[in-house]
């Protein structure tokens, strides 16, 4: 009993390890804090370097999978461990149809791990994800 | 004392001895890398370097026409307020092109330390701060400053277009020069600076003059950039040894590095965090960071990128203005540059390449030799402004210092640029610098 009562009280902390896991993996998507869309990328570099600017596309969806064609997206992120944002202010340049949305002026200056604020906005709606990043 | 004790001290002094000379003098230890550690040091040599990216906004980057003109004006004094000082003065080719002082000597004393231009045409910025985006950009800000060649711009297109030579090549790569002759159009001295009297002439010129003024001296700046891309690290110790490593030669990377440079390079990728900034062949990310080091007694901190960055971006030389030679002005770094409180007091991570002889350190010289560039990121202090980055103090010992600083040391190398790039040319040689 007392095993099965460690197991429960394990699993969230395993989970959570392996979704960051997970979500470090380019083509994951991630759903926004309110559930309205779920945002997947495909960085322009493979594989993802840093001190290279270099664009990135976004695929935004609802949560049900229907593509989000008049969203306006936009990025911020940094390394928390450094208390420092990215070295460049990203944006979104050109909307590509079918929910696929191109982003320019990405670079990372530093390897470790990143954090990346993507905001979508369509339709009145505004949500918000953080998508972990190691690089 | 017992015989029993004596014999008892005996042993126990050889097996100290014992220890002592295995440590000293024992089989050294296999090399220590891991994959993971390879790939690190994969990407810090300089095989790993890519090809000289294009420069868009200069159309004579690669003709080496230009480079020879530009080799000619680097070295040539009488681009400057006195006819003594030239880019040469600050950037030493026998210094690895900078000058061996805590802040560059030209007319007057100049507020910074001189950067190196080794290898300065991989970086999207140029400056400790970034204020210029590109080499010719830069080439043309020290010949207007007042501590450095302190002249005027009108004062140099009219040296170009009158020095028989000059004018020659000049024409030869850009096409035929304005006339400057008209000297009620075009002042003896004029330029938008803080002087009043030359900015009142510049101010009280045509916007056409002003444009032709601007463009024959952006062309002066891009010849001298040609030449700058030139100037390129060479292969060092360090890149022998990882070459070595990789070929899987293991016994070739002992002999060329001792155990205390591989210690040291242990600690430069792991323990010490150095590769954090200092990553990639020229171990520079070219980028902006503040690391805390203190201002000399009564001087203002310095204010960093937070106040180069409004610098590039108001110059009128930029990759974004009308005298880069890109049509469609691609320009994604000036685009896409970003500003923030983290940019106080930040500065361009220099590249480690020829460390070792081109002391004095840091953005005003505040750093004597390695060894005090190292405490520095043992104490980590807090920053006068801004934020400290590398707040976490690396409490390395003394040992472990002075590994880090023999590796560094392995990264001294001769310069790959030939030999005739690295001296003042032929014909201008007599004037000296």
């Amino acid at each position: 009993m007392r095993r099965l009562m460690l197991a429960i009280a394990v699993l969230p902390v395993v989970c959570s390890i392996m979704a960051v896991a997970e979500d470090e993996n380019t083509g994951q998507s991630w759903l926004t804090r309110s559930g309205y869309y779920r945002v997947s990328y495909t960085p322009s570099l493979e594989p993802l370097t840093i001190n290279k600017i270099h664009s990135w596309i976004f695929h935004i969806e609802t949560a049900d999978g229907t593509p989000v064609d008049n969203a306006t997206i936009s990025v911020t992120g940094g390394m928390p461990e450094h208390n420092h944002g990215l070295p460049t202010d990203p944006r979104m340049t050109q909307s590509l149809g079918n929910g696929d949305y191109v982003l320019d002026g990405m670079r990372f200056h530093m390897r470790g791990y990143w954090e990346l604020t993507v905001t979508v906005d369509a339709d009145g709606r505004r949500d918000t994800v953080i998508i972990p990043l190691t690089i | 004392m017992t015989p029993g004790r004596r014999k008892w001290l005996i042993a126990m002094i050889a097996i100290l001895l014992a220890t002592s000379a295995w440590w000293q003098f024992g089989p050294r230890s296999p090399a220590p890398w891991t994959e993971l550690d390879l790939k690190v040091l994969q990407r810090l040599s300089l095989d790993s370097l890519p090809p000289l990216p294009p420069d868009p906004t200069n159309a004579v980057a690669d003709d080496p026409r230009a480079a020879e003109f530009g080799h000619k004006l680097f070295f040539d004094t009488r681009l400057s307020a006195n006819g003594a000082v030239s880019c040469a003065t600050c950037h030493q080719p026998e210094r690895r092109f900078t000058d061996g002082l805590p802040k560059g000597r030209g007319i007057g004393l100049s507020g910074r330390n001189t950067r190196s231009i080794v290898g300065s045409a991989y970086s999207p910025w140029q400056y400790w701060d970034g204020r210029r985006d590109s080499q010719w950009a830069q080439a043309l800000s020290p010949l207007e400053d007042p501590a450095e060649q302190g002249g005027n711009r009108m004062q140099y297109v009219r040296f170009i277009s009158t020095d028989a030579e000059y004018r020659s090549i000049y024409q030869e790569l850009f096409g035929p020069l304005p006339d400057f002759s008209d000297r009620s159009r075009f002042p003896l001295a004029a330029a938008p600076l803080d002087e009043p009297k030359i900015n009142a002439a510049w101010m009280a010129m045509s916007d056409e003059d002003r444009h032709l003024v601007n463009q024959t001296y952006a062309n002066i700046g891009k010849s001298i950039a040609a030449y700058e891309r030139l100037i390129m690290p060479g292969r060092s110790r360090f890149d022998d040894y990882v070459s070595a490593l990789l070929s899987g030669n293991d016994e070739a990377s002992r002999t060329i590095f001792t155990d205390e440079e591989i210690l040291g390079l242990q600690l430069f990728i792991d323990e010490a965090r150095c590769t954090q900034c200092h990553n990639g062949p020229l171990f520079t990310n070219n980028e902006f960071h503040n690391t805390g080091v203190l201002s000399f007694p009564g001087e203002v901190p310095d204010r960093g990128r937070i106040d180069g960055l409004k610098k590039v971006l108001a110059d009128p030389f930029n990759c974004l203005g009308e005298y880069s030679d890109d049509p469609e002005k691609r320009c994604p770094e000036l685009t896409y540059v970003r500003s923030g409180i983290e940019l106080i007091g930040a500065m361009r991570t220099p590249s480690l390449r020829n460390l070792g002889g081109t002391a004095p350190y840091s953005h005003k010289g505040q750093n004597e030799s390695i060894a005090d560039l190292l405490d520095q990121y043992n104490r980590a202090p807090l920053a006068m402004i801004g934020h400290n980055e590398a707040e976490v103090k690396l409490k390395l010992s003394r040992r472990q210092l002075t590994q880090l600083e023999a590796f560094l040391n392995t990264l001294d190398a001769p310069l790959a640029t030939p030999d005739k790039w690295l001296r003042a040319p032929p014909q201008r040689a007599e004037q000296g610098r």
